[in-house]
C-alpha cells in the first residue's frame, strides 16, 4: 500500500518543453485509460494546467505503483515527447515526500502565484477526471480528499491567498472601496482604451458599478469599447464635463502629456460639489498630475502606488508560508497515520472474526449444557462474553493505532499473526 | 433565578467587555479562525449580565433606569455595547469592537466614580426628568458615535493618503459610510442636547413653581458645562452643514466629532470628580419629592 508520484513544474521544466508536456481534457482522459490498461491493479490521477504536469499512482499491493520513472517514461510516451528531454526536468518521489508535494500543490504553495486559489479547482478537475477515467481507487481517493481539505485549513487559517496581487484587483477592491461604500450609484469614467481598463472594470462591476462612461480620442474606439464593455460612450471633446459627473475615473491612454493638468482640475473643482473623486491613473506616463492628489477630496493614485501595495501584499503572503508549511506537514503525519493505520485492519478484522467465532463455539457448548437457561439469561450471557472479548482486543488495536502514526506497524503486525496464528 | 441575578455585578459585564476588548486588540498582530466567535460570545456574555443588571436595578432598587447617574452611566454604556455588538455581527472584518468598548469601559468607571443614589422622584416632575435624561442620554451616545465616525475616517483617510493597503483581518469602514455617520450624528446631537437643555429649563420652571427651588441654578457646573456643550454642537452642526458642497467638508465634519468627544469626556470627568447640586435633593423641606434628571 503506496503512493507516488512523478511530475514537472514551471520551477524545473522549460516552457516548451511544459506546452508539448500537457494535456487536454480528452488527452488525459485518454491517457489515464492507457495506464489502467498498462498498471492493473493501480491507482492514478492526472494534474496537467499551464504550469505543472503531475502524475500521481497508488497501489494496494505489496509491490506498490510502478516506479516514478517508469511513470515518467510513460508521460513522454503518452505526449509523444523523447525520454531524454523530460528525464532531466521531471522528478518523482514516493511516500509522505509525495503526500507532502500534493498537499502543498493543492494549497498553491509551489505555485508561481503564491497561494493563488485556482489550483484548488483544477486538482479537484484531475481527480473528476480520474473518477470519470475509472483510475481512482480508495487510495487516491483518501489522498485528495485530504489534500482538498489541507488547501482549505491554508486559506482558511492563514492570510496566504488573501492578499490581492493585481494592480486592478488592489485598486478596486483596496483603495476605491476604501472611499465609496457602493459602486451602484456611482459614475465611472474611463479614459482611454488601455488594457488594464477592462480588468479594471470587471472588478468594479463585481463591486455594483453599472453607471459606465467611456471617453476617447477617437470617438469610433470609445463607441467599440463601450459596446464591448457594456457601457456608454461619451463625448471626449467634453471631458471636462465627464469629470464633473464622475465620481471614479481609470485613465489608461497612450497620451504622452498629462491629460488633466493641476490648473484644468482647478476649473472643475467647484463644480464637483464637493463629492470625493476616486482617480486610478493606470497610465504610463501618467494622465493626471500628481498635484491634483494632493486636492482635498481627491484620492489619486498610480501604477507604481499600486504596484507598491501589491509588492506589499506580495511580502505579506511570503510571511504566511511558516504557518501554511505546518498545517501541511500536520496534515502529511495526519493522512500518512491513517494510511498505515489502513494496512492494520485485515489483520483487525482476522482477529477479531477469530475470538468471535471461538467465543461462539464457547457458548453453543455452555447453553448446551444448561438448557435452563432462559432466553434473557442466554442474552445476558452474549453480551458478557462481547464485552469481554472487546475490552481484551483493546490493547492490541490501541498498540497498532499509535504505531501507525509513526509509520507501517509492520513488528506489531508480524507479532500478532505468529501469536494468534493468523493469515497474511 | 432571581438569586442568580441579584449576583451579578459591575465586575462581572466589565470583565466580559475587557476580555473582548483584548481579542479585538489582538486583530493588530495575529490572524485567528476562532478569535471573532469568542470576542462575539464575551461581548454577548457582558451585555446579557448587563442587561439582567439593569433590570435587577430598575426592579429593586430604583423605579426607572435613568434614576441615578450610576444608572445613567450604565445605560448609555449598555447602549454602546448594544450598538458595538451588532456592528460587529454585521460587519465582522471591521474592527468596531477597538473603538467602541474602550468608550463602554469609560463609562462603566465613570458610573463607579458617580453616585448611586436616586433622583428625588414625584409624579408631577418624573415625566420631565425622564425625558430631559433621556435627551441627554441621546445627545452623549450620538457624540460619541460620531466622534468614533470622525475618528475613524481620518484614520482611513491618512491609510489611503498614504497609499496603504488595508491589513488583513483589519478593515476600516469606507470614508463614505463614516462620514455619513458622523455628519449625521452631529445633527442628532445637537438637536437631542439643545431639547436636552430646554426640557431641563422646564423642569426648573415646573420645579420653581412647586416651590422645590427658589432659583434656577444657572452658575452650577453642570448647567454649565451642558449649556457650553450644547451650544458648541449647535455650531459645529452649523459648520458641518456649511462645509457640506465643499471638498474639505468632509474632514471638517470628522474633526469637529472628534472634538465633541474630546468635549463630552473633558464633562463626563468634570461631573464625576467635581461637586454639584444638580438633580440633588432641594436642601429646603420639600412638599413633593425633586424631579428625576440626567447626569450629564
Amino acid at each position: 500500500m503506496s503512493l507516488t508520484f512523478v511530475g514537472g513544474s514551471y520551477r524545473t521544466v522549460p516552457i516548451e518543453l511544459r506546452e508539448r508536456l500537457a494535456f487536454s481534457a480528452e488527452q488525459a482522459s485518454e491517457a489515464l485509460g492507457r495506464f489502467r490498461r498498462e498498471f492493473p491493479g493501480n491507482e492514478a490521477v492526472l494534474l496537467s494546467t499551464c504550469n505543472r504536469v503531475e502524475l500521481y499512482a497508488a497501489a494496494e499491493q505489496r509491490q506498490g505503483p510502478p516506479p516514478p520513472d517508469e511513470l515518467a517514461m510513460f508521460l513522454a510516451e503518452c505526449r509523444g515527447v523523447e525520454l531524454a528531454a523530460v528525464n532531466s526536468v521531471l522528478a518523482g518521489d514516493h511516500g509522505p515526500a509525495a503526500v507532502k508535494h500534493l498537499f502543498s500543490v493543492a494549497a498553491g504553495l509551489d505555485s508561481m502565484v503564491l497561494g493563488e486559489p485556482q489550483i484548488v479547482a483544477q486538482v479537484k478537475q484531475a481527480w473528476q477526471l480520474a473518477v470519470a477515467s475509472g483510475t481512482t481507487g480508495p487510495l487516491t481517493g483518501e489522498l485528495f480528499q485530504a489534500a482538498l481539505r489541507a488547501a482549505k485549513r491554508v486559506a482558511s487559517e492563514t492570510a496566504l491567498g488573501r492578499e490581492r496581487l493585481s494592480i486592478p484587483s488592489v485598486a478596486v477592491a483596496d483603495f476605491a472601496a476604501g472611499v465609496f461604500e457602493r459602486f451602484d450609484d456611482k459614475r465611472v469614467l474611463l479614459i482611454g482604451a488601455g488594457k488594464m481598463a477592462a480588468e479594471t472594470l470587471r472588478y468594479l462591476r463585481d463591486a455594483g458599478a453599472s453607471d459606465v462612461r467611456v471617453v476617447n480620442r477617437t470617438a469610433g474606439r470609445a463607441s467599440e469599447l463601450a459596446t464591448r464593455l457594456g457601457a456608454t460612450a461619451g463625448d471626449y471633446r467634453d471631458l471636462i464635463g465627464e469629470l464633473v459627473a464622475a465620481d471614479l475615473i481609470v485613465s489608461t491612454t497612450g497620451a504622452t502629456e498629462p491629460v488633466v493638468t493641476l490648473a484644468a482640475f482647478e476649473q472643475i473643482d467647484a463644480q464637483r460639489q464637493g463629492r470625493p473623486l476616486v482617480v486610478l491613473d493606470l497610465a504610463v506616463p501618467r494622465d493626471f498630475e500628481p498635484a491634483i492628489g494632493a486636492r482635498p477630496g481627491v484620492w489619486l493614485y498610480s501604477v507604481d502606488d499600486l504596484g507598491q501595495a501589491c509588492e506589499a501584499n506580495r511580502r505579506r503572503r511570503q510571511r504566511e508560508m511558516p504557518a501554511a508549511w505546518t498545517i501541511i506537514d500536520e496534515e502529511t503525519r495526519r493522512f500518512m497515520g491513517d494510511l498505515h493505520h489502513r494496512s492494520t485492519v485485515p489483520v483487525i478484522e482476522q482477529l477479531r472474526a477469530g475470538w468471535n467465532e471461538t467465543g461462539e463455539a464457547e457458548l453453543d457448548r455452555l447453553f448446551r449444557k444448561l438448557p435452563e437457561l432462559d432466553e434473557a439469561a442466554r442474552e445476558e450471557i452474549r453480551q458478557a462474553f462481547s464485552r469481554f472479548a472487546a475490552k481484551m482486543l483493546h490493547p492490541p488495536l490501541a498498540s497498532l493505532r499509535s504505531e501507525s502514526h509513526a509509520g507501517p506497524p509492520h513488528g506489531l503486525l508480524d507479532a500478532l499473526r505468529r501469536l494468534f496464528d493468523l493469515k497474511e | 433565578m432571581a438569586d442568580f441575578i441579584s449576583r451579578i455585578s459591575v465586575v462581572c459585564f466589565a470583565a466580559s467587555y475587557a476580555v473582548a476588548l483584548g481579542f479585538e486588540v489582538t486583530r493588530l498582530w495575529f490572524r485567528s479562525g476562532v478569535r471573532g466567535v469568542t470576542m462575539v460570545g464575551f461581548a454577548t456574555a457582558g451585555l446579557l449580565a448587563h442587561t439582567l443588571y439593569l433590570f435587577w436595578r430598575a426592579a429593586t432598587v430604583t423605579a426607572l433606569p435613568l434614576s441615578s447617574a450610576f444608572d445613567w452611566y450604565l445605560l448609555a454604556a449598555w447602549l454602546l455595547a448594544a450598538g458595538s455588538l451588532w456592528m460587529t455581527l454585521s460587519n465582522p472584518r471591521t474592527p468596531v469592537g477597538l473603538f467602541v468598548l474602550p468608550v463602554v469601559l469609560g463609562l462603566i468607571g465613570a458610573a463607579e466614580l458617580s453616585s448611586r443614589e436616586p433622583f428625588p422622584q414625584s409624579p408631577a416632575t418624573q415625566t420631565w426628568g425622564v425625558i430631559h435624561g433621556s435627551f441627554n442620554l441621546a445627545m452623549s451616545v450620538a457624540i460619541v458615535l460620531g466622534g468614533l465616525a470622525g475618528g475613524m475616517w481620518l484614520i482611513q483617510a491618512g491609510r489611503l493618503a498614504r497609499k496603504q493597503a488595508p491589513l488583513q483581518g483589519f478593515r476600516m469602514p469606507s470614508l463614505e459610510k463614516m462620514s455619513l455617520w458622523a455628519s449625521r450624528m452631529v445633527v442628532i446631537a445637537a438637536c437631542a442636547g439643545g431639547s436636552g437643555f430646554l426640557s431641563g429649563m422646564i423642569l426648573n420652571a415646573v420645579n420653581r413653581r412647586r416651590g422645590l427651588l427658589e432659583t434656577v441654578p444657572w452658575n452650577d457646573p453642570v448647567v454649565l458645562r451642558m449649556g457650553t456643550l450644547v451650544v458648541w454642537l449647535i455650531i459645529a452642526a452649523a459648520i458641518s452643514r456649511l462645509f457640506s458642497h465643499r471638498p474639505e467638508g468632509r474632514r471638517v465634519t470628522a474633526v469637529l466629532s472628534l472634538v465633541s468627544l474630546a468635549m463630552l469626556t473633558a464633562s463626563i470627568l468634570w461631573g464625576v470628580l467635581g461637586t454639584t447640586q444638580h438633580g440633588m435633593p432641594p436642601q429646603q423641606p420639600v412638599v413633593a419629592a425633586p424631579p428625576v434628571g440626567g447626569a450629564a
